[in-house]
């Protein structure tokens, strides 16, 4: 058996052969332009987010690769000082990856989420 | 204001000098993109090398925004003689991570460059900067539902295609073959100089990401895996995502097995029937990215018995070996493919197909069809658990798509891990012509004499390889010079000489990938 792709998808391909403009015109033309903005901003806008996109990568109870971080309270510092100088295998960001600011909206939405279950 | 506190110089450099660059930097950049301190240079200096951090510690890091920038940091050093390591994200695990290649380079941080500048969805391709990543690119082309798929190595959430194929880096889809599929860079010289590859310099042009070769001498990889050039952005194709996708793992029971399995897929992957980058992972590999761990089966000090190994294979089910590959395409085309692949596994004779039904959420299936089909994730991170430590380095070998080449290069490799007490962690990535015979050299980094083992063990692959005619394609900065040797003196006579006209002052990472103005010919 098969996997086709979504609906969605599937017309986007449709409207794209009968109508290229029409993709042509949601061509993409610049994301993300921090600095055109002026100072350089975080990418991450909330711990949720960086959580979702980096930390959960490895440390989600269901991936098993990190240890389980979520429900812990781990203190901010702490949570900075791994993150900086990473651990075992466990790479380092440096700030321009993941920003202070970041770490510490990381922190906080760790600890608002509850413990994993334990394992049998 | 901060003064420089991690004791850390470039070679050559005396503190006075090294402080005036500084200072300029700080003009140049704002303080806040001047790093000096040692607790903002420490993420700088995680590595998995067998080399101590030291070897490899920054004197500072800049982080930089736009190109006006870069140039004016390359004029400081030009000026001050100050050496500049760049990254762009700094996920080279295994290959040196964002440290430097010489004690005292100052790092080149792009991670803020971020901007996608461009993705064409009817043309197919991406423009990026260097620091923007293959998560953030796989977001945006969720979020915009647009109907194109990304090529990735494994660190894929967190990794970015720039960094990635400068290091000629490969993947898993039909675009595995990332250098391959890169079409137009930006490239900021040891001069200052803005210079952009293919169609890039022709004013007004619209094909400097359709048309790879522009006119004259074709430039682009000189680029790669060197340092003669800082790339700001760089184009790459992207591959439509196709109306069906059907990922396919089959196991084979014995480890003798992978010369038949090579020659069955050479044709396979020729005549493009199967058209992605197809892998065939060892038992340890898909072990330890399935999570298992050698403490579960052993204790015992030294590389795992081949007792254990069957052990492994007869509690998960595992293979010796384990051949990921997929079909795209519309049915019709799916269809046909499928019968002619499974035909030839029934003539075989050997192999269990599983298909994405049968394996349903298991690991690692899971994440092979997720690589084969541009979706980001972390899971093959579980192989450094496997022994734990955080200690890998990515010995490479180059193949030819021969099954008793592929035969020869695993028995070789296995004996010498062993003879090290290390183990054989293989997994060959399948082009249509050669492989990529990635072996991770896993070792316990916080163990003083199985670090100083496992340097040891990576010399002797590399020497004992390049006896039989065989070398890496790609190398952690610590072995970075000994493998220039493996390439022979002519090539690198002429990268210096390359060196010596592109950056007279030898100020754009010297000694990556050997090449060292300042060493090379001189001891």
């Amino acid at each position: 058996m098969s996997y086709p792709l979504s609906g969605n998808t599937a017309k986007r391909m449709l409207i794209a052969s009968i109508f290229p403009f029409a993709l042509l015109a949601a061509s993409a033309q610049a994301q993300n332009t921090d600095h055109d903005k002026g100072p350089w901003q975080s990418r991450w806008s909330s711990g949720e987010e960086l959580y979702e996109k980096v930390c959960s990568q490895c440390h989600d109870p269901k991936v098993g690769v990190g240890t389980a971080i979520q429900g812990r309270v781990l203190p901010v510092e702490y949570v900075k000082f791994i993150v900086r100088n990473g651990f075992n295998a466990m790479p380092s960001f440096q700030a321009s990856y993941i920003d202070d600011e970041s770490i510490a909206m990381v922190a906080e939405y760790l600890s608002s989420l509850p413990a994993p279950a334990a394992q049998p | 204001m901060a003064e420089q506190n991690n004791a850390v110089l470039p070679k050559g450099v005396v503190q006075q000098e090294f402080n005036k660059a500084v200072e300029k930097f700080r003009t140049l950049l704002g303080e806040d993109n001047v790093l000096v301190n040692a607790d903002q240079l420490v993420p700088y200096n995680k590595i998995m090398m067998s080399a101590e951090n030291a070897d490899h510690a920054p004197s500072a890091a800049l982080t930089a925004t736009t190109v006006e920038q870069i140039q004016g940091i390359l004029k400081v050093c030009n000026e001050h003689k100050i050496p500049i390591w760049t990254i762009s994200t700094g996920r080279n695990f295994g290959y040196g991570s964002a440290a430097p290649v010489q004690r005292g380079q100052v790092i080149l941080d792009l991670k803020k460059m971020n901007k996608i500048l461009e993705i064409d969805p009817v043309m197919c391709y991406a423009l990026v900067e260097p620091g923007v990543t293959y998560g953030q690119l796989y977001d945006y082309i969720e979020e915009n539902n647009l109907p194109l798929m990304l090529s990735f190595s494994a660190p894929s959430a967190i990794a970015g295609p720039l960094g990635n194929t400068m290091d000629r880096g490969v993947g898993y889809t039909p675009y595995g073959e990332h250098f391959m599929m890169q079409c137009g860079m930006e490239v900021v010289m040891a001069n200052g100089d803005v210079y952009r590859t293919g169609m890039g310099g022709v004013e007004g042009s619209n094909t400097w990401q359709i048309f790879k070769w522009g006119y004259g001498p074709t430039l682009d990889g000189m680029f790669t895996q060197a340092n003669y050039g800082i790339t700001t952005k760089m184009g790459f194709w992207l591959m439509p995502k196709p109306p069906v996708y059907k990922p396919f793992e089959v196991i084979f029971e014995n480890e003798d097995d992978i010369t038949e399995i090579v020659e069955m897929l050479r044709p396979l992957r020729i005549s493009g029937t199967i058209p992605n980058s197809v892998v065939v992972a060892n038992i340890l590999w898909e072990a330890g990215s399935g999570n298992v761990r050698r403490s579960d089966y052993t204790t015992e000090p030294g590389h795992t018995p081949d007792s254990v190994l069957k052990k492994i294979q007869k509690d998960t089910g595992m293979g010796a070996w384990n051949l990921y590959a997929a079909l795209y395409g519309t049915k019709e085309q799916v269809d046909v493919n499928w019968k002619i692949v499974t035909d030839a596994f029934k003539k075989l004779g050997k192999g269990r197909i599983v298909t994405q039904e049968e394996a349903g959420d298991t690991q690692p299936f899971k994440y092979r069809a997720e690589l084969m089909s541009g979706v980001p994730n972390l899971q093959e991170f579980g192989l450094y658990n496997w022994r734990g430590g955080g200690g890998s380095m990515w010995f490479a070998p180059v193949s030819a798509a021969r099954g008793d080449e592929c035969k020869k290069q695993a028995r070789l490799a296995k004996r010498i891990l062993h003879k090290y007490g290390l183990d054989y962690v293989a997994e060959f990535i399948v082009a249509p012509r050669d492989m990529h015979h990635v072996i991770d050299v896993l070792y316990d980094r916080s163990n003083a004499e199985e670090k100083k083992r496992a340097d040891e063990c990576f010399g002797e692959l590399l020497d004992e390889f390049e006896k039989e005619g065989y070398a890496v394609y790609r190398v952690n900065t610590r072995f970075q010079e000994r493998v220039a040797r493996s390439y022979g003196p002519v090539k690198r006579d002429l990268e210096h000489a390359i060196k010596r006209a592109l950056d007279p002052n030898n100020i754009l990472a010297p000694g990556r990938s050997g090449i060292d103005l300042d060493t090379y010919k001189k001891v």
